[in-house]
């Protein structure tokens, strides 16, 4: 059984946040630039003209109502969507200020840096070890030392390590979904990524399961930027700093949590917030 | 509420129905299976089965004089003896034809009156050749034929006389012989006797035109130079060719070839294991065929001889021994006219029946107290018939399959005019003499060898593409290209088979060094092209729709096809002197087949390259999208991704996908009936053919008589080939279901 604190309990998360000016932010506080985004699937375009700035060591979610294009939107960061063929991308999208749809981009020195954790637990058929240090390995690591200590970093830092530290080479299958959903977190970070994008990480999990995560995901942000995209409104308000609310293909408003909850500019948001469609 | 309980009636009714319907269905395939598995070892039972020697009939019969020679019909009706008096008497051994069992229904005088037979020779199992005191010899055939007038079977005895009735003198002076033996074809009758005073002759009588029409010869007379005061045996082989001359413990062998007499060998046995003092021999038989001779010592061991080629040229080896009696001597050996099974006699009474080729210890029994005046074996080898002091006794035999035991099937075999113990399989021949050689080595060989090189050419060529066509094909060629090679498995294999036998095999055999160049171009051709495209500037790549770019490989392949067939004939002048089969039979020294495994692998491996690509592309394709997905945004590269996931996690698939093709390449008949040319050697060579359990069964199967023996181990190869496939495929789950719980994925 996963514990709870009561004492990360006890401190609203919102009331940790730093408000941060998004519109004016100094490139050293920007992790990611998105300029002028457009995405089509064939010809039917999916993602419309998205402009923002994600900033360095926050969290950042994605909300909107199914299909608005948040997870495609979070799949542009790391390149994922060029696994579709039929998607066509133009626009912009800058990780310490180079292009990452640059012709001479190396997409796997990318996802290097932009790690991602999806929706459905997905470690590999192979041992809880293996599947930390996967990562590590398919960079040519083999050194049994350099790979230990990464997979221990790598368990502690998603609060896996007391759990699983006995049975290190046991399946990863044998986890439970929750745990899965963790080593698949110390997979990602095991590579020690600038950025990591976390797609509906909770969806499939069971709600302590979902409090261990949202926990963990304010954790990762003092080592990482963070953006996760949630269906989960309220998910979003207790782990995020800023929200972007995306609508139909459109990036609707995009402030810092607070403001998007309490105070919304546009109609719409207002409207998805306060529960009339979604 | 009604209409609620009846429609819910009539779903339990539909419910049962369908269970019953299910269960019955299930069952009866596993019924069906038990039920062949269960025939095919009815069929073949018989053949490990021992011999059994059970008494039919004793007579009591008080014979005035010493029974020298016994024998039967061919149905046991009727048997005779033949007295020191010269008398042969027939007995009725059933009731029938007016007699009891047991009456005398002919007698006949063999002698001139007051005159008795000084000994007999028991030539096979029909000719007895007697021979009176003054040195005269008359051969004497008792025959039986069936006669229907009373409207049931009555068996008539007769005697004939081969040579005419009148005693025949042997030798030129007229001496009287003490040893005498005797072989005689259509043309030529050949006597070899030792007279009182001590000559080894030999007398030929030349039929003037044929024996069985005219009995009119010539007759020639020849000393064989032999010094010897006494001989113990003396055998000629039936076919002309050998005298086997026993003196204690020494066997000269002469051949008779040209009608000259010429010492060839001389036997002299070793001792036997762990004995110090030499076995002395005490009885000597030719087997059945007449090129091994049996010598029986008094240790109690029988070995069997026949001459082999060595590199001192051929010589006379001891092949086997049967060990007959712990403590008592051999007295007499009786060979069967066409099995090689032979039976054995102690002083004490104790039989036993042996089979050489086999090496089997079919029987051991006393059938007698003391010993035999006469024993026969009756001409179907299905009973014994046996005169002792005052008793005539008829046993039955049941023996049918002496030639089949685990060390005739799957060990070396030690086979007549053989130079070592080898595995072979030849279940016919054209001669009556013959050792059915009945190996399953060389066959089930055939079967791996045949199913690893299809494998060989299979397995690569289905994987690539099956890695190629799930992982990196686009979903719209996929759905043309996947049901395209699928449809290849709807192939006839006769078609396959034929095509690969007399289209394939001479294409081959006349161009095989293009075979070879492809071997290397089409590969390179195939890398050249893909990184020629992948270095195109962009622009032209546009010519070709994305999707389609691997047509760019078709040309590709075809220039590559062409490039080898018209460089063959160039390498083959250049390299090879001209020809490359007589450089591959004369300097390479590797013999050359055109139907060979080369021929096979290429045919059968088509046959199963759709097997293993289908359910290798399911396994692929089927590997959820969300782990190759997990491992590219680990930063992995497409083909790191493919092999340390993908193929990891459709592990098992791929796995069943090989097994299942091997399971098939196993079992197939018609392409390697067709293209393998079916000889059953053991020879790994790739330019060789081979023979199959599956095409032996086949060609065999037709021309074997019904319960035979070569039928019941055709039913054994079918059995061996039902293992094989249950083995590999048991295997296969086996493997598949470790490597499921070790790799399934959710």
């Amino acid at each position: 059984m996963i514990s709870v604190t009561p004492k990360n309990l006890s401190v609203p998360l919102s009331q940790q946040r730093v408000k941060l000016d998004l519109n004016n932010l100094s490139p050293e506080q920007v992790a990611l630039e998105i300029k002028n985004l457009d995405l089509y699937y064939g010809d039917k375009q999916a993602l419309q003209n998205i402009s923002m700035s994600i900033p360095k060591g926050q969290v950042t979610a994605f909300i909107g109502p199914s299909g608005c294009g948040k997870s495609t939107l979070l799949r542009c960061i790391n390149r994922m969507n060029d696994l579709v063929d039929i998607c066509k991308i133009t626009g912009q999208i800058n990780l310490n200020g180079e292009n990452i749809y640059d012709r001479h981009t190396d997409v796997a020195a990318l996802r290097r840096k932009v790690g991602m954790v999806f929706q459905r637990p997905n470690p590999f058929p192979k041992s809880i070890y293996e599947n930390v240090v996967y990562g590590l390995r398919i960079t040519g690591e083999n050194n049994r030392r350099v790979l230990d200590e990464a997979a221990e970093n790598a368990l502690r830092s998603a609060a896996l390590w007391n759990e699983v530290k006995d049975r290190l080479h046991e399946s990863a299958l044998g986890l439970s979904g929750g745990q899965q959903q963790r080593l698949v977190i110390a997979r990602a970070i095991a590579i020690e990524p600038e950025v990591l994008l976390l797609d509906e990480p909770t969806s499939a999990l069971d709600p302590i399961s979902t409090l261990t995560i949202e926990e963990l995901i304010n954790d990762l942000k003092k080592q990482f930027t963070v953006v996760i995209v949630t269906h989960n409104m309220q998910q979003a308000a207790r782990v995020s700093d800023q929200t972007a609310f995306m609508y139909m293909g459109d990036l609707i408003e995009y402030s810092d949590t607070n403001t998007l909850f309490t105070t919304p500019m546009k109609k719409k948001t207002e409207d998805y917030i306060t529960g009339r469609y979604g | 509420m009604a209409i609620a309980s009846k429609s819910a009636n009539y779903r339990k009714v539909k419910n049962s129905l369908a269970k019953w319907i299910i269960t019955l269905g299930g069952i009866s395939v596993l019924f069906t299976l038990v039920l062949i598995f269960m025939y095919l070892l009815y069929v073949i039972k018989p053949i490990f089965e021992s011999a059994k020697v059970d008494v039919t009939a004793k007579f009591v019969i008080n014979e005035e004089y010493k029974v020298l020679a016994t024998g039967v019909d061919e149905l046991k009706e009727v048997a005779y003896s033949i007295t020191e008096q010269g008398n042969i008497n027939f007995y009725q051994l059933v009731d029938g034809a007016g007699y009891k069992a047991g009456d005398k229904i002919l007698s006949k005088q063999l002698t001139a009156d007051g005159e008795s037979i000084k000994q007999l020779v028991n030539i096979g199992q029909e000719q007895k050749l007697l021979l009176d005191s003054a040195g005269n010899v008359q051969l004497v055939v008792p025959s039986f034929t069936a006669n229907f007038d009373s409207g049931e079977r009555v068996i008539i005895p007769s005697l004939r006389y081969p040579l005419g009735e009148e005693y025949l003198p042997i030798d030129e002076n007229n001496a009287a012989l003490t040893k005498l033996s005797f072989a005689m074809d259509d043309e030529k009758a050949v006597f070899v006797g030792f007279t009182d005073d001590n000559r080894l002759i030999k007398t030929t009588l030349l039929a003037e035109d044929d024996f069985s029409y005219d009995i009119a010869y010539e007759a020639q007379y020849e000393e064989i130079d032999y010094a010897a005061k006494q001989i113990n045996d003396i055998l000629v082989s039936p076919d002309l060719a050998m005298v086997f001359v026993r003196q204690g413990d020494q066997v000269a062998v002469f051949s008779l070839d040209d009608d000259e007499v010429e010492l060839k060998a001389t036997i002299i046995p070793q001792l036997a294991q762990n004995k110090s003092t030499p076995n002395h021999i005490t009885a000597m038989a030719l087997l059945s065929g007449g090129s091994s001779v049996l010598l029986g010592d008094d240790k109690g061991s029988v070995s069997q001889w026949f001459e082999v080629a060595t590199e001192q040229g051929r010589e006379f080896k001891e092949i086997r021994r049967f060990n007959v009696s712990d403590h008592e001597p051999v007295v007499a050996i009786y060979t069967e006219q066409f099995r090689k099974s032979f039976y054995t006699e102690t002083p004490s009474g104790e039989m036993g029946m042996f089979y050489t080729t086999s090496e089997a210890d079919l029987w051991r029994g006393k059938l007698h107290q003391g010993n035999a005046q006469a024993f026969a074996i009756a001409p179907r080898a299905d009973g014994l018939v046996m005169f002792t002091n005052n008793e005539l006794a008829i046993f039955s035999v049941e023996n049918e399959h002496p030639e089949v035991t685990w060390q005739a099937l799957w060990e070396e075999v030690w086979y007549e005019g053989y130079p070592e113990p080898e595995f072979i399989w030849q279940s016919t021949s054209g001669s009556d003499d013959f050792e059915a050689k009945f190996s399953l080595v060389p066959i089930s060989f055939g079967t791996i060898k045949a199913a690893s090189y299809a494998m060989m050419f299979a397995v690569p060529i289905a994987l690539t593409a099956a890695i190629y066509t799930a992982y990196f094909m686009t979903p719209g060629m996929r759905r043309k290209v996947k049901p395209t090679i699928e449809m290849m498995e709807a192939l006839p294999t006769v078609i396959l088979g034929f095509l690969a036998g007399l289209w394939l095999a001479p294409i081959i055999e006349i161009y095989l060094p293009a075979i070879c160049l492809l071997l290397i171009f089409i590969p390179s051709s195939v890398f050249i092209t893909a990184f020629a495209w992948h270095k195109l500037p962009r622009e032209y790549k546009t010519l070709i729709p994305e999707t389609w770019a691997p047509i760019i490989l078709i040309p590709a392949i075809l220039v590559a096809a062409y490039a080898s067939f018209a460089l063959s004939p160039v390498l083959e002048l250049h390299l090879f002197g001209g020809d490359v089969r007589q450089f591959i039979t004369n300097d390479l020294g590797i013999d050359f087949d055109q139907r060979n495994a080369l021929v096979v692998g290429i045919a059968m491996g088509f046959a199963v390259i759709p097997t293993i690509f289908s359910m290798a592309e399911d396994a692929i394709f089927s590997v959820p999208k969300h782990l190759t997905s997990g491992s590219l945004a680990l930063g992995a590269t497409q083909w790191q991704t493919l092999i340390k996931v993908v193929l990891l996690t459709a592990s098992p698939g791929i796995f069943s996908a090989v097994m299942m093709g091997l399971g098939r390449a196993v079992g197939e008949t018609m392409i390697v009936l067709m293209a393998t040319g079916n000889t059953p050697i053991l020879d790994w060579s790739i330019f060789q053919g081979m023979r199959t359990l599956a095409a032996n069964i086949a060609v065999e199967m037709p021309e074997s008589e019904v319960g035979s023996s070569h039928y019941r181990i055709l039913f054994l190869a079918a059995f061996v080939l039902f293992v094989f496939t249950f083995v590999v495929n048991t295997l296969a789950e086996f493997v598949r279901q470790r490597l499921r719980e070790k790799y399934s994925s959710l």
